[in-house]
């Protein structure tokens, strides 16, 4: 089945050099940028408030709204968030080596919108390719006026430095992100006061958008608001990359419409599950997110409203397929070290209870669990994110904490008995989870 | 006075010209630092910290929030496999099982000569590609414990001056996250991510 | 002028704490809130001086929100109008019980051997809120315990909660962010750079702030526990600030000080000299009988009557043969103002003259320093605009004024100008910083106040107030003159105030209680108009200026000031005066010199008779601190043997001379000060009980200030040679109550001789030099200091092994073998 492409349409019907400024800009390419120069800020918020566009980063937020409360003080700064590091999520890597100019185009838009003369991109460290990628990019376009002093020829100055994380989850969070670009550890900070609209990047306002949303402000310049809310299903406005892996026949990333359903994510773009195994349970939005199972979820549309009302979210856009040799408690230890391992280690409850939870689970895995762990697995969830409600009500700064609990509650509430199984017979039920070479 | 080359010294000026804040430069100046060493030394925390005008005791808390800033020994070759979850699920504990085997070398440490050391990594972004594994975070994909095997002996044996995700791609990768682009023609040559204004990249490594 | 408090103009709003509506000020953070209403919300990381971190999320409060209730944590939620706060219910409970646990898990149960057992907020936070059991079955945290990060502090990390009190007092409060935490997550852990240590100046504050013993006092450890201790709070000695503290003792023996907490002061802060300078107190070298000097040159210990009846029997004598002008008196800045006031009675009644001066010849005219006209509150840095500091580096010297000025740049966005000689303590925080040579100071206030080149963004800033200046002299070798002239031109400016700097601890009470060869009790000048008091109590007094210190020793014995005694008063000229040779010789010359101390010093070994004196936290009395706040210095402990108060040994020398001084008790001088010295006026002991006041700053209520002094502009000397020696004194040095305190004497840094980079070159200088000024010849090792002005070198004041260079700004120096 195929869908209609807008931010992955160039690398698809260019494979070979959709990165490069000659392709990007004989595929239409800054157009709209130096159409922006002359554009004030008001029209350029509007219409991407009137877009529809979310946040593409995992929160979801109104793009347009989040332009619109930028703080009168200046200067104020653009920060690309391309710190993806969440378990299953790898679309921003694509976008930055195969596309980088579109990317850098919604920076040009978005800097203008929000007079911003100073952008950042920030990439996870682990990304030297995508990064050397972007940075040629940035030189082609600095060669030809799009950044540097007074861009496409007008008196606009807009400087852009690309930034390279050193190995931090926990820098995808923007006040984290913010605190590691001024050279700071990357611990998140409060909020109040610290909204970085107000008073982010060196305590002026500042604008965090992600490497997705970037790319796709050119297109709801190009094709017009009411082109690209048509391409989505209600509020959900345009289309949205979808990192799809584990136990799939057809892993990989795919731009998708709102509004498909699970099964069809799974079983027709994906391919459905190796050998045919049964689908066991899946991760519908990066490893923060509680795990669906398909007896109740697979033909939930794939929407915002749709996924929260079943208790989850679509977060960063990861989808982790586990068929039914996977061991629940191997795999949610598994996103309970990495939560664990990336905690900034500021609040007790996360510091503490994350590398708990991770023990606890550890030891039942070892077959040494106690009748007691089960309780003791929920109770001390419990006190990182209280009551195990959805959207959770965080004891923590920042939700990292809480997603650790994720999937904690998924297995204990779908999967109680193979946890128990593992607690009583002192092994897990299952055979080895197998592999996929 | 600098303990750095005057070519070194002056990448850290420009690295410095880019920011409106001198701290901002600090992890810049750290993969600059271990690129001059081989590793974050206690002298290239104190050299950072020197030019951005804050106290080494700053910097070492900065640069030990991170994981890729290594402040110990670590070998020219810094093998990290990825073993979260979709790894996990596609068979990544024993891929890291048979490399530590061939390597000699326990996850987490560096083997005598100082040429391979073997860490496993929390997502590392490729999960599409799972086994996921970073050489000098130079990827490859579709790795398995035959390829990875194979990894080990290459690198042992070879010994290249830097690595580069597309050669070691075509020799040991399988399954891709998706159609990459037109191949790099930097590599890393030692345990920091090659990225040519940090002076980490080191060009036509092969 | 009264002891103002901010005045709130702020705002109050309503808020409902457990179901009672409060009135609470607008923007205050609601765990404080709370706190003042009588709500006690636990908490490990918030500290009222120090940024909210929100980091131990123990004081996890509900609150009502329009999407329901929330829990938030109290510490970084400033309060609202209209907030509904639930601090109790189960939610509530549940949240910091777990909490509770979280910080247990890893947390190692050595109570018993812990110094902060018995007074651990951990500790007594799990009694109220924690669950008898664990469930936590794994292997807690290990790490190497304890390790030692700076001479004075240990740290255990396993006991470490992480709640970033140290590291953020170190970053945001001292300003040597030197501990930090390290590593991430669960292996978080605070720790300092190898081989850096934590050498901070006030580092002891972070013992006094850690919510448990991670952190621990070497002087400390292991000495007593909480509930074995005796208290009284007190003001600190040590610098000028006045600052309020704790001492706490057992068995007769001083074992701590702690900072309290006072709104104009000190803010709960202390420096290192002063929370660990206690250890003299207790040294067995404290005098403890009479000395009397025999014939053969050596101390024999003596009655009191014996001594005192030669001590009197001698002044009587050279009175009768040369006059009183024959007779001086050096100190008085060790002493309370009870004692200084004695003494100073005794030389204007009982002897008749005005031969008096509580300064070392290191400081500013007496006039200035007690009676300047507009003169600023500490406290008025809260309101700063602009800072002025023109002085000694205040680090050094003034280190609880150092915190404050840092706190007004750093945290209150103050713009800071600071003019010194060399670096300072201050100078990553300062706006503007002008470096000059000792002796060119009157040239760089002229460019300054002409807003010339690169002084004119300086210049601008002053227009902005509130101004506030603080001046004084950068070095011994810098003319007193220019503090006063820096002061005029401060005057000049619309909304400035001004604090004189001052060092050495009681001094600002000494000179308000008259020991100044140009003062009289309560800011009186010699003339005396106006004090029918004083007249009354002590008849006529002797009206011709006196004598300085400098005037009384500088001159050596080539230029004899005609003192045939001399009375040393808790004072050490030699080491002490930046002629502190010439001094030797001068004293050594007197024909009697007695000396009222606690040790025996360079000073007191040239005289006849020492007389051994009760000192700090042995006595009760009052102390007048930089800004002219008084307050009370409380006794604790029994001096040594059998030594006596200052005033008390006065009062009795004074009756075997023939004179009734009137004095019975401390209080009873405290009472004849609030009547007589009208600055003083109504300053009762009654009325500084801590419960009620942070002190009163003098003059207080209805007194008046019968002296106004204005500062001018001289002139000044201009200093011209080819290298110019800068002094200065330093946190640690070689003073007798730090080489009696031995974990600080370690810390002087010793002698060194700091010349500009192109001066090393010029003058091919390599590892030592010589250098000499006047009559003195030293040899250094060199540093290379390229924060002087070229053809400026600098040594630290009076360090061990290296006597005062001398007053004599010109040097020269030569390269050594």
């Amino acid at each position: 089945m195929s869908y209609p492409k807008v931010i992955t349409k160039r690398m698809e019907d260019h494979p070979t050099d959709s990165h490069t400024i000659e392709r990007y800009e004989a595929t239409g390419g800054y157009v709209q940028a130096k159409a922006a120069v002359a554009k004030t800020r008001d029209e350029l918020v509007e219409t991407v408030k009137e877009s529809g566009l979310l946040g593409r980063g995992g929160a979801a937020f109104s793009t347009g709204l989040k332009w619109s409360f930028l703080a009168p003080a200046r200067p104020a700064y653009l920060v690309v968030n391309g710190d993806e590091s969440e378990p299953g999520t790898f679309k921003d890597r694509q976008l930055l080596e195969r596309d980088p100019h579109q990317m850098l185009e919604g920076v040009i838009i978005t800097a203008i919108a929000n007079e911003v003369h100073h952008a950042f991109v920030y990439i996870r460290g682990e990304y030297p390719k995508p990064a050397r990628r972007l940075q040629d990019a940035v030189d082609e376009a600095y060669v030809k006026g799009y950044f540097g002093k007074g861009i496409f020829g007008s008196e606009y100055d807009l400087e852009l430095t690309v930034h390279l994380g050193g190995g931090a989850y926990i820098c995808g969070e923007e006040t984290a992100l913010i605190n590691s670009l001024e050279g700071q550890r990357g611990e998140p900070r409060l909020k109040p006061p610290y909204f970085p609209a107000a008073k982010g990047l060196y305590m002026m306002p500042t604008i965090v958008n992600n490497v997705e949303t970037m790319a796709n402000i050119p297109h709801i310049f190009e094709m017009g608001v009411d082109a690209y809310r048509a391409l989505g299903h209600g509020d959900d406005t345009g289309t949205f990359m979808t990192s799809l892996s584990g136990h799939v026949n057809k892993p990989g990333n795919y731009e998708l419409p709102h509004g498909i359903t699970w099964r069809e994510l799974i079983y027709d773009v994906g391919g459905g599950v190796p050998g045919d195994r049964e689908l066991k349970m899946w991760i519908p939005g990066g490893a923060s997110a509680p795990w669906f199972n398909p007896d109740d979820h697979l033909d939930l549309p794939i929407t915002k409203g749709d996924t929260g009302q079943a208790g989850s979210m679509l977060g960063s856009g990861a989808v982790v397929v586990m068929d039914d040799t996977t061991c629940v408690v191997r795999a949610a230890e598994r996103v309970v070290r990495f939560f664990s391992h990336e905690s900034c280690g500021q609040c007790t409850p996360c510091r503490e209870g994350t590398t708990w939870l991770e023990m606890i689970l550890r030891r039942i895995e070892d077959g040494q669990g106690r009748p007691i762990d089960a309780d003791l697995l929920l109770d001390v969830s419990d006190n990182i994110s209280v009551g195990l409600a959805w959207p959770p009500r965080q004891t923590t700064i920042c939700p990292l904490g809480p997603s650790a609990v994720s999937p904690i509650t998924s297995i204990m509430r779908h999967f109680n008995d193979e946890v128990m199984a593992h607690i009583t017979e002192g092994a897990c039920p299952l055979a080895k989870t197998e592999v996929h070479a | 006075m600098s303990i750095w080359s005057e070519s070194t010294q002056s990448r850290a000026k420009e690295i410095l010209a880019k920011y409106p804040e001198k701290r901002s430069a600090v992890m810049p100046l750290l993969y600059l630092a271990m690129a001059e060493d081989g590793w974050l030394t206690e002298e290239g925390m104190t050299e950072v910290a020197e030019w951005v005008g804050i106290t080494p005791a700053q910097v070492q808390s900065v640069a030990s929030f991170y994981t890729m800033f290594k402040r110990e020994r670590t070998g020219k070759y810094l093998v990290s496999l990825c073993t979260s979850i979709s790894c996990m699920l596609l068979g990544s504990d024993d891929v890291l099982a048979a490399i530590e085997d061939e390597s000699g070398v326990p996850h987490g440490e560096t083997d005598e000569e100082g040429l391979i050391s073997v860490e496993h990594a929390e997502c590392i972004g490729a999960c599409g590609g799972a086994v996921a594994c970073q050489v000098n975070y130079e990827l490859i994909e579709g790795l398995t414990a035959e390829k990875g095997r194979e990894l080990v002996r290459w690198l042992k044996k070879a010994r290249p001056e830097a690595v580069n995700t597309d050669e070691m791609q075509e020799l040991f990768g399988g399954q891709r996250s998706f159609e990459w682009a037109l191949p790099s023609d930097v590599g890393a040559a030692g345990p920091f991510p090659a990225f040519e204004p940090y002076g980490t990249a080191t060009k036509d490594p092969q | 002028m009264t002891d103002v408090k901010p005045q709130s103009d702020t705002q109050l709003v309503t808020i409902t704490i457990d179901g009672v509506p409060h009135e609470v000020k607008k923007g205050e953070m609601l765990i404080k809130a709370a706190q003042d209403n009588g709500t006690y919300i636990p908490r490990f990381c918030w500290h009222p001086r120090m940024n909210p971190v929100g980091m131990c999320r123990m004081c996890l409060v509900q609150i009502e929100t329009p999407r329901g209730p929330a829990l938030i944590t109290a510490c970084t939620n400033p309060v609202a109008d209209g907030m509904v706060v639930d601090t109790q219910n189960d939610t509530v409970k549940k949240a910091q019980e777990g909490i509770l646990e979280f910080l247990l898990i890893n947390h190692p149960l050595d109570c018993p051997v812990c110094d902060r057992g018995g007074e651990c907020p951990l500790q007594d936070q799990t009694m109220s809120y924690g669950a008898g059991e664990s469930r936590f079955v794994e292997e807690k945290r290990h790490y190497e315990k304890p390790i030692p990060i700076s001479d004075l502090v240990l740290l255990d990390r396993e006991r470490c909660i992480l709640c970033a009190r140290c590291t953020r007092f170190s970053d945001e409060i001292s300003g040597d962010p030197l501990i930090e935490f390290k590593d991430r997550g669960n292996n978080t852990q605070v720790n300092t750079f190898p081989d850096l240590p934590f050498s901070s100046y006030f580092s002891g504050n972070t013992v006094q702030i850690c919510p448990v013993g991670a952190l621990t006092a070497t002087a400390y450890r292991f000495r007593a526990r909480p509930w074995d201790l005796n208290a009284v709070e007190s003001t600190c000695a040590h610098c000028t600030a006045g600052d309020r503290i704790t001492i706490q003792s057992s068995q007769n023996e001083v074992l701590r000080f702690l900072g309290v907490d006072a709104e104009p002061t000190n803010h709960g802060w202390l420096s290192d000299k002063c929370r660990f300078g206690f250890e003299y107190i207790n040294s067995p070298d404290r005098l403890s009988m009479p000395l009397v000097k025999g014939s053969d040159g050596a101390f024999r210990e003596s009655s009191w009557a014996e001594a005192l009846d030669l001590v009197a029997s001698k002044l009587r004598s050279t009175i009768e043969s040369s006059g009183p002008d024959s007779v001086g008196a050096i100190g008085g800045a060790r002493l309370t103002n009870e004692d200084a006031y004695a003494l100073s009675k005794f030389m204007r009644v009982a002897v008749g003259t005005n031969n008096v001066d509580a300064q070392l010849d290191d400081g500013l005219d007496p006039q200035f320093l007690a009676a300047t006209a507009d003169r600023a509150l500490i406290s008025d840095l809260e309101t700063a605009k602009t800072v002025l500091v023109w002085g000694p580096d205040l680090k050094e010297e003034h280190p609880t004024l150092y915190l404050r000025v840092r706190r007004a740049a750093q945290e209150l966005g103050a713009t800071l100008i600071v003019v010194h000689p060399r670096a300072t303590g201050l100078d990553d925080r300062a706006d503007h910083k002008f470096t000059y040579r000792p002796g060119a100071g009157s040239e760089v206030l002229t460019a300054l106040s002409a807003g010339e080149g690169r002084y004119a963004d300086a210049r601008a800033a002053l227009n902005t107030g509130p101004v506030v200046a603080l001046v004084g002299r950068s070095g011994t070798t810098e003319d007193p003159k220019l503090a006063e002239a820096v002061a005029a031109f401060v005057r000049t400016l619309s909304d400035a105030s001004i604090l004189p700097l001052a060092r050495r601890s009681n001094v600002f009470g000494a000179l308000d209680m008259g020991l100044a060869p140009t003062l009289l009790p309560g800011r009186v000048s010699l003339g005396g108009i106006g004090c029918a008091n004083l007249e009354e109590n002590w008849g006529p007094w002797p009206t011709k200026t006196g004598k300085s210190t400098r005037e009384m020793l500088a001159g050596g014995i080539t230029s004899p000031a005609g003192l045939e005694a001399l009375i040393i008063v808790g004072a050490d000229p030699v080491r002490d005066m930046p002629d502190g040779l010439v001094a030797a010789e001068a004293i050594e010359s007197i024909g009697f010199v007695v000396s009222l101390d606690q040790f025996l010093t360079d000073s007191n070994r040239l005289a006849d008779v020492i007389l051994p004196a009760e000192g700090f936290a042995e006595k009760d009395g009052t102390v007048t601190n930089i800004e002219g706040r008084v307050q009370k210095v409380n006794n604790i402990v029994p001096g040594p043997g059998q030594s006596r108060p200052d005033w008390s040994i006065i009062d009795d020398i004074a009756a075997r001379m023939g004179t009734t001084l009137g004095f019975s008790s401390a209080e009873g001088i405290n009472e004849e000060i609030a009547h007589v010295a009208p600055a003083y006026e109504g300053v009762t002991w009654d009325l500084l009980e801590w419960d009620e006041t942070d002190g009163v700053v003098v003059p207080y209520g209805e007194a008046g200030q019968p002296l106004q002094y204005i500062p001018v502009d001289t002139g000044g000397k201009t200093v011209k040679g080819d290298l110019v020696l800068h002094q200065a004194r330093v946190m640690y040095d070689d003073g007798v109550l730090m080489r009696n305190g031995l974990s600080q004497h370690e810390l002087a840094p010793g002698a060194k001789l700091h010349v500009h980079p192109d001066d090393v070159t010029r003058l091919s200088l390599d590892e030592r030099a010589t250098l000499t000024a006047g009559d003195f010849t030293v040899t250094l090792p060199v540093v290379i200091d390229d924060s002087l002005s070229r053809g400026v070198v600098y040594v630290p004041f009076n360090q061990p092994g290296t006597p005062p260079l001398g007053s004599n700004p010109i040097v020269t120096v030569t390269a050594a073998d």
